[in-house]
């Protein structure tokens, strides 16, 4: 279906191949990847007006969806390049309402009321071609790539606000976030992390090895201790997947036995998630297209054993966790509770962009 | 315009269009006066449209949304007058009547808005319980239909006027595979069933929601059994109250104008209850799908 697609790029090709055979691990790599390659086109000369350019994204944006569905990230990096492309577009074409329009983007009760009715149809027309908006969006982007870049940062450098001495946290599997966070707590504070290794792909080992190279008291649990070990952890501190629209996580399999683990003990659940982790997108129902995956099981339950062709074996790598076993979001600018994500994706989305398909 | 004449032309178009939500006719009613009037001042103006609102609530009918939807309304007069200074009385209202047009329609469309930010949710197989006859869920529920997908309802009798029977016939001449329950099943039939799905007289500043008597009771229930409890309404459906009980609604929410015993209220049997956001898993408007704690952003900005 994809190939004959003039929008499929041998970069984006490259990208979709990179992720589908797993050489290109991670959100943050996956997004660097993802901005620079939007930085071609819109470096390029295919497209004369922001309408142009609109297109171009949105059908990149099309093929990404349909070739990685589970990365949301990408779709989000397209969202937030055409909110940009919005942005810039607006202020070139009339300056001085610029400010106006920006809080009022997202359809609001207030506009309702406030509305004129020839103005909000004009907003919808990006055809007018402007010198400067080249210049101007790459400029934006150059920003959001520092964002991106900086995020990590920003994130651990709360750290030491939310991890104090003696304390037990538990974390579950691999996350660079948490790697980098729990790292940037002052050296003087001595915490113990115990980590739970997230079979069968047990990522959690790594994340252990790292901390204790770091000098950090490190204890790798199996998962199946996560409720017993609970009642004595202070804090829960885990990285996702990507932040739904209601505040629930996609997190990795496992995350909903720590959530419920840790609201029978009322231990807070700090996740950590940059800014663009952040999807407007619901789960409908666990059926969902592309909300799970299942993953290889062979360490499951290897191939070779004598039960394996009478058995069925699954590896799923996602769970839901609800809104309401999450205590705190930590973002790269600053902590906030499940219910205030809408608010969130209003400020960073488009409402027109929700929906690429 | 005298009180009796804009109370028979809001119940006219109530009984000329059953499909219309009381909110709506009352806008309509209000843009009528505002046609008919002549003022010299806005503040005049405004008053005229508060006593032409009190009126519209003696008609008889709930007024829940009626009070939302003019509220809004009258937001909608003032927050457009500074604009219009320069303007002479006549240019002011023609200007707001095209304005009251485009919003009516806005209003109007909202329905569609919503039954469309619903549909990923209805999907095939699945089993919704909803409670009595909601404009807005029969929408939606129909506008699934035609898109092939099976699915069962189960509709609350709502015994108190048997609304449920009607929604029952009319999701049956859409070809909709429904059951009709009684009231006291809410609890039986929850274990089997995937979502609830229900309509709101009005949206509370809390993310609460007034509907029908019962909404809470299968609100508690869905929340014991860990179903997701979704609310469709429009917006100008939100108000700005905020109650934290059951006693706390005003009582011309709760009990009918036009029955007898008026004074002694605790006899009678409410015609609606409050269901606090705690219970509720989100809002579908037709500003998105909003979680309950949005519902208060929205007011606060506007008003």
């Amino acid at each position: 279906m994809i190939e004959g697609n003039k929008y499929l790029t041998k970069e984006l090709a490259q990208l979709i191949h990179d992720v589908k055979v797993g050489k290109l691990v991670g959100s943050y790599p996956i997004s660097k990847y993802m901005l620079e390659n939007l930085l071609t086109i819109v470096n390029s000369t295919t497209w004369k007006t922001a309408d142009d350019l609109m297109i171009i994204v949105r059908e990149t944006g099309k093929i990404l969806i349909n070739a990685l569905p589970q990365e949301a990230i990408l779709a989000n990096i397209v969202r937030r390049c055409l909110k940009i492309i919005r942005e810039e577009y607006d202020e070139l074409n009339m300056p001085q309402q610029a400010k106006q329009i920006d809080d009022s983007q997202a359809a609001s009760l207030q506009k309702l009321v406030t509305q004129n009715s020839e103005r909000s149809e004009k907003r919808s027309d990006y055809t007018n071609s402007h010198v400067d908006l080249r210049e101007n969006l790459i400029n934006h982007l150059n920003e959001i790539e520092n964002e991106l870049h900086l995020s990590h940062d920003n994130l651990s450098q709360q750290a030491p606000e939310h991890v104090h001495s003696s304390e037990i946290i538990l974390t579950l599997g691999y996350s660079k976030s948490v790697e980098k966070f729990l790292k940037s707590v002052p050296k003087e504070r001595k915490f113990e992390v115990v980590v739970a290794e997230c079979a069968p792909s047990c990522r959690g080992h790594m994340l252990a090895q790292s901390l204790a190279n770091a000098k950090i008291d490190a204890t790798v649990i199996p998962d199946s201790a996560i409720f017993a070990y609970m009642s004595r952890v202070n804090k829960v501190i885990i990285g996702t997947h990507s932040v739904l629209a209601d505040g629930g996580l996609r997190a990795a399999s496992g995350a909903f036995t720590v959530a419920l683990a840790a609201k029978h003990h009322s231990t807070p659940v700090i996740v950590l998630v940059p800014m663009f982790k952040l999807s407007p997108v619901f789960l409908c129902n666990f059926e969902q297209e592309a909300f799970n995956l299942v993953g290889n099981t062979e360490s499951v339950l290897p191939y070779n054993t004598r039960v394996s062709n009478a058995i069925k074996a699954y590896a799923p790598v996602f769970d839901y966790v609800p809104p309401e076993l999450i205590t705190l979001f930590i973002s790269s600018n600053g902590g906030y509770t499940p219910s205030y994500v809408y608010r969130l994706l209003t400020e960073t989305y488009h409402p027109d962009d929700y929906e690429l398909k | 315009m005298k009180d009796l004449e804009i109370q028979d032309y809001f119940l006219k178009i109530i009984e000329e269009d059953k499909n219309m939500s009381n909110g709506i006719a009352a806008i309509k009613t209000l843009l009528l006066v505002l046609e008919r009037t002549n003022f010299t001042t806005i503040q005049e103006l405004v008053n005229t449209i508060k006593s032409a609102v009190s009126s519209l609530k003696n008609s008889g009918k709930p007024v829940t949304s009626v009070c939302s939807a003019s509220e809004l309304f009258i937001c909608f007069i003032t927050l457009a007058s500074p604009k219009l200074e320069d303007k002479t009385m006549d240019e002011v209202k023609t200007i707001m009547l095209n304005r009251g047009q485009t919003f009516l329609k806005k209003l109007e469309e909202g329905r569609h808005v919503i039954a469309k930010h619903a549909m990923p949710f209805i999907t095939d197989g699945c089993r919704i319980l909803t409670h009595s006859r909601s404009r807005v869920i029969l929408e939606t529920l129909k506008l699934a239909a035609r898109q092939n997908k099976h699915f069962h309802v189960f509709v609350t009798t709502s015994s108190l006027d048997n609304e449920g029977a009607k929604m029952v016939e009319e999701l049956k001449n859409s070809n909709i595979e429904c059951t009709l329950i009684l009231d006291a099943a809410v609890g039986y039939v929850m274990e089997s069933i995937d979502f609830v799905m229900v309509g709101a007289e009005g949206v509370m500043e809390s993310g609460g929601i007034i509907n029908r008597i019962g909404t809470y009771t299968m609100a508690l229930c869905a929340k014991e059994m860990k179903k997701p409890f979704y609310v469709l309404t429009e917006s100008f459906k939100f108000s700005r109250l905020y109650p934290l009980n059951q006693r706390d609604l005003p009582n011309s929410y709760k009990y009918p104008k036009n029955s007898e015993i008026r004074d002694d209220f605790k006899k009678i049997h409410p015609l609606v209850d409050y269901t606090p956001p705690l219970k509720i898993t989100l809002i579908f408007t037709d500003l998105g799908i909003l979680t309950p704690s949005a519902v208060s952003d929205e007011l606060i900005k506007l008003y």
